[in-house]
């Protein structure tokens, strides 16, 4: 375990709350607390991403993009999440009524719990998992059977051939996203995000894994390719194929339940480069955190515990600490929005795939690449640790 | 092509036009958009623009040359006569009909209706495309005192002949 500290929200309610509050009702909590918090976390990113598509498609096409609502319409998402709250919430007849509603549940669900392994900061997260990693691949995999559930609830031959689509594309692509992965585990030896992160404080802040093994860098572009797929982002947005399938897995859904999939959507891509930033990128580390930790010590938190006089101990929030933790979640985040970023240039710029060329590329090229990868990698990790002497 | 080799020409095809394509999207990302945001700013209009008409009423004078020419009787107009002056009631052309052809616009004698230069011309109402293009009703703001110095004058004109004569001159000039 990296940290000293335990969960963050966990520490802030103890600090807040008198003594005399027992722990039964300060962790069930913080759970709720931490939740509130991831929910409030995905929605605000989800309209910040999709303002920032909007905005991104429309400059590459030498439009402006929405301009209106506030700002360079910055407001629009808001405007937009008005209008889908108060829509019409319409089940099609002849559809599996409870599937169709417990689907785009169980879409968001499964990515919300993957996002229990995002790490903010070194001292600020949800949950400081051992598995880190493979809980999220695990977890934002059950989104899959929602898309699936909703595709054959639907009644409807657009929704089934899009869920169809999706599950045979996320079963190519879930194979060489584990294997490109497995290149940076093996240099770091963690699946633990915050660990991780910490292993590639060296060389000034940047001795990020990518460059570490030189099977680094194609295992990220691997890792990228299959996480778009993985994603449903063009070129890969098979299972919903506008031009093709309507809208594919949710042509029957609306309002609220639609921008269910939707925030699955792009909460996927924040998590997919995410894990791209961390594992791959440096996590928290750049010179600056370097630079701060030189100034700050090896892992300032921004809780500080203090033993009064009288035995009892008082929590303060440690300024410097605060700022290293600041700029740590700050340098996470601009990381993952560039992969976000990447992600929509690529849509913009790529036309979608064939069914067949998509299955092609799974198989034939990124499976097969990707073990390369891992064989290259892990000799040369072996040859660095001396040849397991 | 089968084999190793195009199976690396693939990879390396794959990621090079990528690239090429990215380069290109991001080039027209960095530009400045051609979007007119178009009821803030419009596109300068051409000096021989053809748009909704306007016309000088002071000068026209309410000869009909223009509804004459009017290939589609689009233009209607209506005025009573003062002597020099005109009442006007109302000079309307109907926007369903006119094509902007500017056939109304040459043979005006007193070149007093022109095309302007205003093309957003939207209503929710057929009925107020039938456009009055009147600046104001009845006669010019001037046109009574106009009338009542050309009146005063000719009285004036009157009584200086009247005055010239010469005694029991009436009977000559009967």
């Amino acid at each position: 375990m990296s940290t000293g500290e335990g969960n963050a929200f966990l520490d802030l309610l103890n600090a807040v709350l008198p003594a005399s509050v027992p722990s039964w009702i300060v962790v069930p909590s913080a759970a709720v607390l931490a939740i509130a918090v991831c929910v409030a976390l995905i929605s605000v990113n989800t309209m910040f991403s999709v303002w920032l598509e909007r905005k991104v498609a429309g400059h590459i096409q030498c439009r402006y993009g929405p301009m209106y609502t506030g700002w360079h319409g910055w407001l629009q998402s808001l405007a937009d999440a008005v209008k889908l709250l108060v829509k019409e919430d319409i089940v099609p007849r002849g559809a599996d009524r409870i599937l169709f509603v417990l689907a785009p549940a169980l879409a968001l669900a499964g990515i919300l719990g993957a996002m229990a392994a995002y790490p903010f900061a070194p001292h600020v997260f949800f949950a400081d998992i051992d598995l880190g990693l493979f809980l999220i691949l695990a977890l934002s995999s059950v989104t899959t059977i929602g898309i699936v559930m909703a595709g054959w609830a639907s009644n409807s031959k657009w929704s089934l051939l899009g869920a169809m689509r999706e599950a045979a594309q996320v079963i190519a692509y879930e194979v060489p996203l584990g294997l490109a992965l497995l290149v940076p585990v093996m240099i770091g030896g963690t699946l633990n995000l915050i660990e991780a992160s910490r292993l590639q404080s060296d060389w000034f802040g940047m001795g990020w894994f990518v460059f570490k093994n030189p099977f680094a860098l194609p295992a990220l572009a691997l890792f990228f390719t299959a996480a778009l797929a993985e994603t449903k982002r063009a070129p890969f947005d098979l299972p919903e194929a506008e031009s093709e399938l309507v809208a594919g897995f949710h042509t029957e859904y609306s309002g609220i339940r639609w921008s269910f999939f939707f925030m699955e959507e792009y909460t996927g891509m924040f998590l997919m480069s995410a894990i791209a930033a961390v594992f791959f990128l440096g996590g928290f580390e750049s010179p600056l955190t370097w630079g701060l930790r030189q100034s700050l010590g090896e892992d300032p938190g921004f809780l500080n515990h203090v033993v009064r006089a009288d035995g009892s101990t008082q929590t303060l929030i440690a300024i410097g600490g605060f700022v290293f933790q600041l700029v740590c979640a700050l340098t996470l985040i601009v990381k993952t929005m560039l992969g976000v970023f990447l992600m929509m240039w690529l849509r913009w710029t790529l036309p979608r795939l064939r069914v067949d060329q998509v299955m092609t590329m799974g198989y034939k090229y990124l499976t097969p690449l990707a073990l390369l990868c891992v064989l290259g990698g892990g000799l040369w990790e072996w040859a660095r640790a001396g040849w397991g002497s | 092509m089968a084999g190793p080799r195009s199976y690396i020409f693939n990879v390396v095809n794959t990621l090079k036009t990528t690239l090429v394509g990215m380069r290109i999207t991001g080039k027209y990302l960095m530009r400045k958009p051609i979007t007119v945001q178009y009821p803030d700013e419009r596109m300068p209009i051409p000096d021989r623009f053809r748009g909704i008409h306007y016309l000088e009423q002071e000068k026209c004078i309410d000869c009909l040359v223009c509804a004459r020419a009017c290939p589609i009787d689009c233009i209607e107009m209506e005025a009573v006569r003062h002597g020099k002056e005109l009442e006007w009631i109302s000079f309307t052309l109907d926007y369903q009909k006119c094509m902007f052809c500017e056939l109304c616009v040459y043979p005006c004698p007193k070149d007093c209706i022109h095309m302007g230069t205003e093309y957003a011309f939207v209503s929710f109402d057929r009925g107020d495309f039938k456009h009055d293009l009147l600046s104001y009703q009845g006669m010019a703001p001037d046109a009574r005192e106009r009338m009542r110095e050309a009146d005063a004058k000719k009285r004036a004109a009157a009584a200086a002949k009247a005055a010239q004569l010469p005694p029991g001159g009436e009977a000559l000039g009967a």
